[in-house]
């Protein structure tokens, strides 16, 4: 879309004028996504603030660099941006009290069962219900924002676009009616607002139940001397272990009034925060990976597609010779050789693991894609432009590029789920992202002695999650290979040819 | 091509041949190909599939792909050889016209976008300038409501409509020499003489030289004002339209004009070459015409023909015209062992 507005001088002038004409659509639209930001601006301020400072700290711990830069105003800025109130967080919805020992203050709280009732807690709710109620709030919230975002694009269509009619819409319109690419659309948002909100939605922080819980402490109704007390997390974490013997099973209160919505790690972590944690780590690997390899895949493609004879022949044998190497072997090789330098440093070694993915996966994504680029640059369209002299880097970002996104898109979701599994593979194996930087691969190898006990949920439910969300990327990347090229689906000719016109 | 008052030709294509080589064979598409186009003037080349015309037509453009390659000769345009000097030079001073209009222009944008992209390449236009332009151009090719049009996606137009956007693309460029590959086929008849209108409307106002390719002998009596008839990958005949049409010389000139339907003639059974256009896989040593030649002799299998001029601009390979082998002969006189109907039509003469 971008590309053909910024070729659209005119077109940008209608929309104008449009807006100009009838505004009231586009007011409405716009007051209500205001008041959706407004509802959680603290978070997208701190969220902004925390990436840049972890992108000046990754780039500090870059030895090989020896420059570094001051953080002191990010940290600052990331600070006041915290202190904003927002709808979706622990501190407006509290289910658990958490004592930072560090800072001297509480983080949420205090929270405490005083014999009673519940101290603290949203509206007095018991920790579980104060849970649930955010959880639903965030998913309402996410849903509300995807509502908004494709209320947009109709009315966008119907009051301001120029053109009746682009290619696109039929793409659109075909995925709407797919219920199994639907389907996929579904699975894949959920995890999306997962990852995104996963903080919120995590029964506790990371912090304080994984990376350094005897920092944090929090508050209980001791029954025996019938008073409220103070434990630090990690005491209590090791009262609160699955572990065969003893147990905090899914949606169970451990002995300190924490609830757990998956139950607990063999170490007393919550499951459910070290999950909402590790779809963060498993997301940005993944993305990385496929973003980075479909970015190599398409360029070679394009470059063999277009120059064809012996560039296409040294990429050929480039890319069967990576495929020939046996691929797990590869890629634990490759994580071994660089897992002592700085690379390996870079969140916590996520960016060696989608470099190694990308090192290994490029052939695949290069090979699926190569085909459907030599049939487009064939196209006449393809000729003219080069008899009209654009140059070789133009034609394929424009005349040839719009035709293989659709591959791209389809194999770069299929193998995003792929990704997913060979990160938490490595994980398993103990190769992977370095502990206690939560992954879901490590959850099931730590849940796996105890799959036969009471405590069988430390590996199956995070096992069960790494399907669901691949078989939804993969039913995604279906829907949106036969919205695009409706042929690979039913036999029904496209009329008008325009069948392969992927949206830019 | 003995024409001396002509200047130096906007382009001459000089023994030009092209060689597709695949793992298991050399298909030599085009051998020693010789033609030239003035300034403002239309040249025909015509021939059946597989004759060499669209090669002949990418080479002039720059486009033949691998495999295939330029194997000897020259391209001078404006009297600078592209096989050596390279097409950077002369993009979009040559344009061309691809026999399917829906296949030329690209459908993920609208079509004002495709000629303003020609529009900035080639005259450094660029808003509302070049959308004005691109407006104008779309009327120029006979577009109504081109305001409207120009942004319309090349699935909304008709075959016609869009066959008229490809050549206002072309026309962007500003070009000097239009290359029209089949421009008319994909067409109907009606929408087809709209074209050529369009075209020769276009190459009086902006002075501008086509070649036009195609197989319609019909279209080329059109538009054409010399015309080379190749075959095989050779050029068999070159001459201007209207005496090819009077007085064919290369028996297959012949038994292509033999074989236009006509209405008039309605009760003869339509005349047919048998046989097909061979493929080559080397350079020829022999007449490639001679198996299905119905004229053909013993040298015709063993000689290559020369082209040998026959006066009046007209020259024809073959070694009818032979005069070692032959008593001397010209068209005035009859081909030799001439059998057909149409030899009493000649009446005008190849003099000098």
């Amino acid at each position: 879309m971008t590309t053909a507005q910024r070729q659209h001088p005119d077109t940008s002038q209608a929309v104008r004028d449009g807006l100009r004409r009838n505004p009231r659509p586009a007011v409405v639209w716009a007051a209500f996504g205001a008041g959706l930001l407004a509802l959680q601006i603290g978070a997208l301020l701190e969220f902004g603030g925390s990436a840049a400072l972890d992108t000046v700290r990754a780039f500090n711990a870059i030895d090989a660099v020896p420059l570094t830069v001051g953080t002191e105003a990010l940290a600052g800025f990331e600070q006041a941006a915290a202190e904003i109130p927002r709808l979706l967080s622990r501190q407006t919805i509290p289910n658990n009290g958490l004592y930072s020992v560090e800072s001297e203050e509480w983080v949420v709280g205090p929270v405490y069962y005083n014999g009673q009732e519940w101290v603290g807690t949203f509206l007095g709710l018991e920790p579980a219900t104060a849970w649930a109620l955010r959880a639903v709030l965030v998913y309402a919230y996410a849903f509300a924002g995807l509502a908004w975002l494709w209320t947009g694009y109709r009315w966008f269509r119907r009051y301001y676009r120029v053109a009746d009619w682009t290619p696109r819409d039929d793409v659109v319109d075909r995925l709407r009616s797919h219920y199994w690419g639907l389907f996929g659309l579904f699975v894949v948002f959920i995890f999306l607002t997962t990852v995104l909100f996963g903080p919120a939605l995590a029964p506790t922080t990371n912090q304080a139940s994984n990376v350094d819980p005897y920092s944090y402490e929090t508050q209980y109704w001791d029954a025996e001397t019938e008073s409220v007390e103070t434990t630090a997390v990690g005491t209590a974490n090791s009262q609160s272990a699955s572990s065969g013997s003893t147990n905090v099973g899914l949606f169970s209160y451990d002995d300190y009034g924490r609830y757990h919505p998956f139950g607990t790690l063999p170490g007393g972590q919550d499951l459910f925060t070290f999950i909402m944690y590790g779809a963060r780590l498993s997301l940005s690997i993944g993305l990385v990976a496929v973003g980075l390899s479909t970015f190599i895949a398409a360029a070679f493609a394009m470059a063999s597609a277009y120059y064809k004879g012996r560039v296409d022949l040294g990429l050929i044998l480039l890319s069967d010779s990576i495929m020939a190497l046996p691929s797990l072997l590869l890629i634990i090789m490759l994580s071994v050789i660089f897992g002592g330098t700085w690379l390996a440093n870079i969140y916590s070694g996520g960016l060696l693991l989608s470099l190694v993915f990308v090192a290994t996966g490029w052939p695949g994504l290069w090979r699926a894609i190569r085909g459907p680029t030599l049939q487009t640059t064939e196209r006449e369209w393809v000729d003219a432009a080069r008899a009209f002299g654009l140059k070789p880097r133009t034609i394929m970002r424009k005349h040839v590029f719009p035709y293989i996104v659709g591959y791209l898109l389809v194999y770069g979701s299929m193998s995003l789920g792929g990704v997913i599994i060979g990160i938490a593979g490595l994980s398993y194996l103990g190769l992977g992202v370095n502990p206690p930087t939560p992954e879901w691969g490590r959850a099931i190898g730590l849940g796996q002695p105890y799959i036969g006990t009471p405590s069988w949920h430390i590996s199956i439910v995070p096992g069960v999650l790494i399907t669901i969300v691949v078989i939804g990327f993969n039913a995604l990347g279906d829907g949106v290979r036969d919205a695009i090229d409706p042929k690979s689906d039913t036999e029904t000719t496209d009329a008008k040819g325009v069948g392969r016109g992927g949206g830019a | 091509m003995s024409d001396a008052t002509r200047g130096e030709p906007l382009l001459a294509v000089e023994d030009l041949s092209v060689v597709f080589r695949t793992d298991k064979e050399r298909i030599h598409a085009i051998d020693d190909v010789t033609f030239d186009i003035q300034a403002g003037e239309t040249v025909g080349l015509v021939g059946e599939s597989g004759s060499g015309k669209s090669v002949t037509a990418r080479s002039i453009l720059g486009l033949v792909d691998e495999p295939g390659r330029i194997e000897s000769g020259s391209i001078y345009f404006r009297g600078e050889d592209l096989t050596q000097v390279g097409w950077e030079g002369a993009r979009g001073d040559i344009a061309i016209v691809f026999q399917d209009p829906s296949g030329s222009l690209n459908p993920v944008y609208t079509v004002g976008n495709q000629i303003r992209e020609a529009l900035r390449m080639h005259q450094g236009l660029t808003g509302s300038a070049a959308r004005d332009e691109a407006v104008d151009l779309l009327e120029t090719v006979g577009i109504s409501d081109a305001e409207k049009r120009v942004n319309a996606y090349p699935s909304e137009f008709s075959g016609g409509m869009r066959q008229r956007a490809v050549i206002a693309t072309a026309l962007a460029c500003d070009p000097d020499l239009l290359v029209c590959d089949e421009p008319t086929t994909a067409l109907d008849v009606t929408i087809q003489a709209q074209i050529l209108d369009v075209l020769g409307d276009l190459q009086r106002e902006e002075d501008l030289s086509i070649l036009f390719i195609t197989h319609d002998m019909g279209v080329i009596s059109e538009v054409a004002d010399r015309v080379n008839v190749m075959y095989a990958g050779e050029v068999v005949e070159r001459a201007p339209a209207d005496r090819l049409f009077s007085d064919p010389a290369h028996p297959y000139t012949r038994g292509l004009l033999a074989s236009i339907p006509s209405v008039r003639d309605s009760d003869d059974q339509l005349l047919t070459i048998e046989g097909e256009v061979p493929t080559s896989n080397e350079a020829p040593t022999s007449c490639r015409f001679a198996s299905r030649c119905p004229k053909a002799f013993d040298e015709c299998t063993q000689v290559h023909p020369d082209h040998i001029d026959l006066g009046g601009g007209q020259s024809a390979a073959c070694l009818l015209f032979e005069d070692e082998l032959n008593s001397p002969v010209t068209p005035e006189s009859g081909l030799p062992g001439a059998a057909d109907a149409g030899e009493s039509a000649r009446t005008d003469g190849g003099e000098e």
